[in-house]
């Protein structure tokens, strides 16, 4: 033990980055709140029970119990760091489990949900007149009961086999599938809509600068994704293919710095795809301010 | 005591995500080199020493390259890729779509007088095949909402959409030369919403988000698709 102490003294070596458990908190805190809210909105505004708010709010929900999960480990690591409680402990280490699941099903519950949007968003532009008839309100919660019950079963499957490397490599094919998927739905779409676009360029309203604007949109919707995303996924790839390389050591030391970039699309999230709404905005307005009636009359 | 703190803590954070570490390991090579070591301890070697607690740390002896130049390469790649992504799109803007052949061949579709005929007939003619359905859809609507409007209620099946429709006033445009027309249109498709969308009683959709105005099916707030639409179908 003393002498391996002595070798991670050496200066070349890769020492786990360590991030203080304040900034765990305060990102895990600022993602509960504006997905609690969102959630809230989305459930006491009447005009907001379409296909579209109902995807919008499960992803919502993932992002809130990865949120909460993540809070909660926290808060056993403090108490484990001060020593009220046993890390090795048996009940500890199912409570871990619990923990470990949750994310699980909540990170692979956010990529669905995800998909749902992108699909649900594909369906209006390119079925425009027949959305009501494709996207019903049954099939809208069929599709998020299957997804719920897909990610919780993933979840739990996932902890209690996770020394199985198949597993995890169906994790990361799903990820990449839906990162393609997804990349193809949102260019697709946005083909039509520049396509549309030049033809009705006589309009006045530089039709080049809304072209930017799209190329923007898609650029940081789909940017933000894959930054926030794949570097935890490419951690989990390193650790199957090359464990003992220094090089991947040197990346996997960064392990704490990829979890903050998970949670933190968790924040994001609602900023891309719910504040966007004006109506989403509105119901926020009413709700706070609307604690003083007078405001809302 | 340091160390075991240290590990205890690093331990903790690994286990966030399943470790996997100790997995590996044990299907590794390296494991069964030293299975002699490994092999006496049973389950217990998995729980206590956990990653930096190997027997044999990684080595960083001899490195060519900087020790971080996977992270490096991995954050430099994300960026290129996401620049040739951003410049992509602003070309294929500029250079036209794709499908711009199917669009001119469908813009010979025969003119379309009933609203209920329209509505049906377009939802039955190749939309599959020309992917401009919306365009030929939003002509139909169109003349719905300046002509027949009450019969464009019951095949839209959606309570906001009249609503919606009876935004626009003016008189019948039809006979209007192309390009006063178009300008028509857009100008309708400003107030137009597709079925899905929240029936609010907010009617304008211009005064929405700066960074929404004129944006495009990539937001999907229902709302702003009105706006789309103004991009969308000509």
């Amino acid at each position: 033990m003393e002498n391996i102490t002595g070798v991670y003294a050496n200066e070349t070596d890769c020492r786990e980055v360590q991030i203080p458990n304040e900034i765990f908190f305060t990102i895990a805190m600022v993602s509960l709140g504006e997905n609690l809210l969102v959630v809230v909105a989305v459930i006491r505004n009447k005009n907001l029970h379409s296909p579209m708010y109902c995807f919008i709010c499960s992803l919502a929900l993932f992002n809130t119990i990865s949120s909460l999960s993540k809070t909660w480990e926290n808060i056993m690591l403090v108490f484990t760091n001060t020593g009220h409680l046993n890390s090795r402990g048996d009940s500890v280490l199912k409570v871990d489990d619990v923990m470990d699941s949750l994310l699980c099903m909540s990170f692979i519950g956010s990529i669905f949900s995800f998909l749902a949007i992108a699909v649900d968003r594909y369906v209006t532009i390119f079925h425009a007149l027949r959305y009501h008839n494709i996207m019903t309100m049954k099939r809208a919660k069929a599709i998020l009961s299957a997804i719920w019950a897909f990610c919780g079963c993933t979840g739990v499957v996932m902890v209690v086999f996770f020394h199985n490397v198949a597993i995890m490599m169906c994790f990361i094919i799903l990820f990449v599938f839906a990162l393609v998927l997804i990349l193809f739905l949102y260019v697709h779409m946005f083909l039509l809509a520049r396509h549309h676009a030049r033809k009705i360029a006589s309009l006045p309203g530089s039709t080049k600068h809304h072209n930017l604007r799209g190329a923007l949109t898609l650029t940081i919707l789909f940017g933000v994704f894959i930054a926030c995303w794949s570097p935890f996924f490419l951690h989990l790839l390193i650790i199957m293919v090359c464990p003992q390389n220094p090089y991947c050591e040197c990346y996997r030391s960064l392990f704490q710095i990829h979890v903050i970039l998970l949670m933190s699309h968790a924040v994001i999230d609602p900023a891309i795809y719910a504040f966007r709404s004006a109506e989403l905005r509105s119901t926020f307005r009413k709700m706070f301010l609307c604690s003083d009636s007078r405001l809302c009359h | 005591m340091r160390k075991k703190n240290y590990a205890a803590v690093v331990e903790d954070r690994r286990k966030i995500f399943l470790n996997f570490k100790e997995s590996i390991l044990e299907m590794s090579d390296f494991n069964h080199l030293n299975k002699s070591r490994s092999s006496g301890r049973g389950p217990e070697y998995v729980w206590e020493y956990e990653y930096y607690d190997d027997e044999e740390p990684v080595s960083f002896e001899g490195l060519k390259a900087h020790r971080y130049s996977v992270v490096i390469g991995f954050w430099v790649g994300l960026a290129v890729f996401v620049i040739f992504m951003f410049f992509v799109l602003t070309l294929l803007t500029k250079t036209g779509a794709p499908h711009q052949e199917n669009l001119e061949a469908c813009d010979k579709h025969p003119g379309l007088t009933s609203c209920v005929v329209d509505i049906s007939h377009d939802q039955g003619s190749g939309s599959k095949v020309c992917s401009h359905s919306l365009m030929e859809e939003s002509h139909s609507i169109f003349r719905c909402s300046i002509n027949e409007e009450e019969q464009c209620e019951p095949v839209a099946g959606h309570q906001g959409y009249q609503g919606r429709l009876s935004v626009r006033t003016s008189s019948d445009v039809q006979g209007e030369p192309m390009g006063l027309r178009k300008d028509r249109e857009a100008n309708f498709l400003q107030h137009f919403n597709i079925p899905n969308f929240v029936n609010s009683e907010h009617s304008s959709v211009l005064g929405d988000d700066d960074l929404l105005l004129c944006e495009q099916p990539i937001i999907m707030d229902s709302e702003t698709r009105c706006n789309s639409k103004l991009d969308i179908i000509s």
